[in-house]
């Protein structure tokens, strides 16, 4: 790993850090203030059979517990949306934006290995995410202390709450960081990387809503992110081991393919 | 020892290393794009490395570099090996890429501490570079984005010389720079020069490589054509002979050296290449109104050698 590198890296995205920091940890802590205040009113109604019960089942989550509203808002695509700012945009930029913009001749014509580079990269992405990550958990303490339900949180859960979502991001990251390795482009990087993220989400949350297409739900990294359960204290060490797999199954990809690329001028 | 010594180094493109070869690497087309490239680069001299764009030029360098790996042959950079030391390699060498790419959001001189911090060695040269080059410190807290283009060739020259390195491999180097910070540049390279650096130079501009440069290595078609002393060169080259008659043409045909002969209404042009004594002779006499006998550029040399090349099967 680089110091210098990471320096550069970290002064150049911390405002864009800041920004989705402070927007993830104020939808957040909507969740469980949205819970606190309706939450028995959705029951009544999904009670009352107006409504289909898996419309409120929303990717394994729901309004009718602390641990399902703020699964919910894990799984919700303004959550999505905002950890993929680093998870998918950094990373797929970190070496193919570099590449196509020209920079990254300026870069690796330093005594840096292209694995050195990699590395720094791939824990500026890690680092990102997880601070990403332990700021919507910080929005949800403080949502759950505003709604007056704190009680329902068990603060030992949360770690492994962090743990799931760093994992779940951490592997898209490294999808991200693998494809932005490979290509010389920015499109094609960015186009892989959206569309794993994208069809993954689309599977998980076509499975929570249609009994029927269950079962396809295991192809998707989201399925081994159950925040409800994690945070009831069931953590499923299987989960887990899947997302790590994910993540080191694509280091590898771009540990064996980075260092072994041509690098052609830039057209 | 050398610099810079390369044998038999050829770049094929079109032939993937990779295990898999991902989506978009599709590259069936097979470019040869540098072929048996053997030179040496000795220490302490400014090396010309010419030819038109697409010759090889850049290939060459970016195998130097470990940017590209060779499809055959092998290159030493300083007595290390380019494939295997390439970080050695870079840790002493400043580099300048043709056409530079900064990071826009940076200012000048934080961008010239971030690629010093990278390179982790202190910048000697910077002070004296910038005076040289007319970035004064107000300059340098600009940001990159608004910098013109030769502000930023500066700077690339700036960054790649400012931990003074062993070799500088400096690839066009005077693109974008007005002719008195062209003149700075060579100035700060017979500085180097005299500081026992050595440089590697790639251009296809013949005047500076004829002023600064004291060999030339010329690539055509990713081939080499000629490695020459450039003094030796400018010696082989043709002048170019006009006179202005007042009557009957001398005859020049057979005179040793004389190539080109055209003579119309009261003028004869011609090239003469070699020693001018059997020339002198034979327009001793003649009915010349003016004569002028002018040095042909590097260019003409240059363009010689490659109409010579044209017989090397591409």
């Amino acid at each position: 790993m680089n110091r210098a590198l990471l320096a550069h890296t970290w002064r150049s995205q911390r405002l864009k850090l800041v920004v989705v920091c402070v927007g993830l940890a104020i939808w957040s802590a909507l969740l469980p203030i949205v819970y606190g205040t309706f939450g028995q009113t959705f029951r009544s109604i999904i009670d009352s059979g107006l409504i289909p019960k898996q419309l409120m089942q929303f990717g394994g989550g729901d309004i009718f517990s602390l641990s399902g509203a703020l699964a919910l808002g894990a799984i919700h695509p303004i959550s999505l949306i905002l950890n993929s700012i680093f998870a998918a945009g950094f990373a797929t930029s970190a070496v193919a934006g570099e590449r196509q913009r020209g920079t990254l001749e300026v870069l690796l014509a330093r005594p840096l290995s292209r694995q050195t580079v990699y590395v720094t990269l791939l824990v500026a992405v890690l680092g990102f995410v997880g601070i990403a990550v332990a700021a919507s958990i910080v929005g949800a303490v403080i949502g759950a202390a505003i709604a007056g339900v704190s009680g329902e949180l068990v603060p030992a859960r949360l770690p492994f709450f962090w743990l799931n979502a760093v994992l779940l991001f951490g592997a898209i990251g490294a999808v991200g960081l693998a494809a932005s390795v490979t290509f010389d482009r920015l499109t094609p990087a960015i186009g892989l990387t959206v569309g794993f993220t994208v069809v993954s989400y689309f599977l998980e949350v076509l499975g929570s809503l249609w009994p029927d297409a269950q079962g396809l739900q295991r192809y998707s990294v989201f399925h081994y992110f159950d925040a409800k359960q994690v945070l009831e204290g069931n953590v499923a060490a299987g989960n887990l081991a899947i997302l790590a797999a994910v993540g080191v199954a694509a280091i590898a990809w771009a540990l064996a393919v980075f260092p072994r690329r041509d690098l052609a001028a830039p057209s | 020892m050398s610099a810079i010594a390369t044998a038999g180094l050829t770049k094929v493109y079109g032939r993937s290393r990779l295990p898999i070869r991902p989506p978009g690497h599709g590259a069936s087309i097979v470019v040869r794009a540098l072929e048996d490239l053997s030179i040496e680069v000795t220490d302490g001299e400014i090396f010309g490395f010419l030819g038109p764009n697409g010759a090889g030029k850049s290939t060459a360098i970016r195998l130097l570099l470990g940017f590209l790996h060779p499809t055959s042959g092998s290159a030493t950079v300083l007595g290390l090996d380019a494939v295997r030391d390439s970080v050695e390699i870079r840790r002493r060498i400043g580099y300048l890429p043709g056409g530079i790419a900064l990071y826009d959001s940076l200012t000048g001189e934080r961008l010239l501490d971030y690629l010093v911090a990278l390179t982790g060695r202190p910048p000697s040269r910077r002070a004296e570079l910038c005076e040289r080059l007319e970035l004064p410190p107000e300059t340098l807290r600009r940001l990159v984005r608004d910098y013109s283009r030769g502000m930023r060739q500066k700077i690339g020259i700036v960054q790649a010389l400012q931990h003074d390195p062993e070799l500088a491999i400096l690839d066009e180097p005077t693109e974008g720079l007005d002719p008195l910070m062209q003149r700075a540049f060579y100035g700060i390279l017979e500085d180097l020069r005299s500081a026992g650096r050595t440089i590697f130079f790639s251009s296809h501009v013949l005047s500076e490589v004829e002023r600064v440069c004291d060999r030339v290595a010329i690539v055509r078609r990713g081939r080499l054509v000629a490695v020459e002393d450039v003094e030796a060169l400018l010696a082989r080259r043709k002048r170019n002979v006009e006179m202005r008659l007042t009557g009957p043409a001398p005859d020049l045909t057979g005179v040793a050296g004389v190539s080109g002969l055209i003579v119309t209404d009261g003028r004869l042009t011609c090239q003469l290449a070699g020693d001018m004594q059997e020339f002198l002779a034979a327009i001793a006499g003649a009915p010349i109104a003016d004569l002028t006998i002018e040095p042909a550029h590097l260019e003409e040399a240059f363009l010689e050698l490659y109409r010579d090349a044209e017989e090397i099967p591409a």
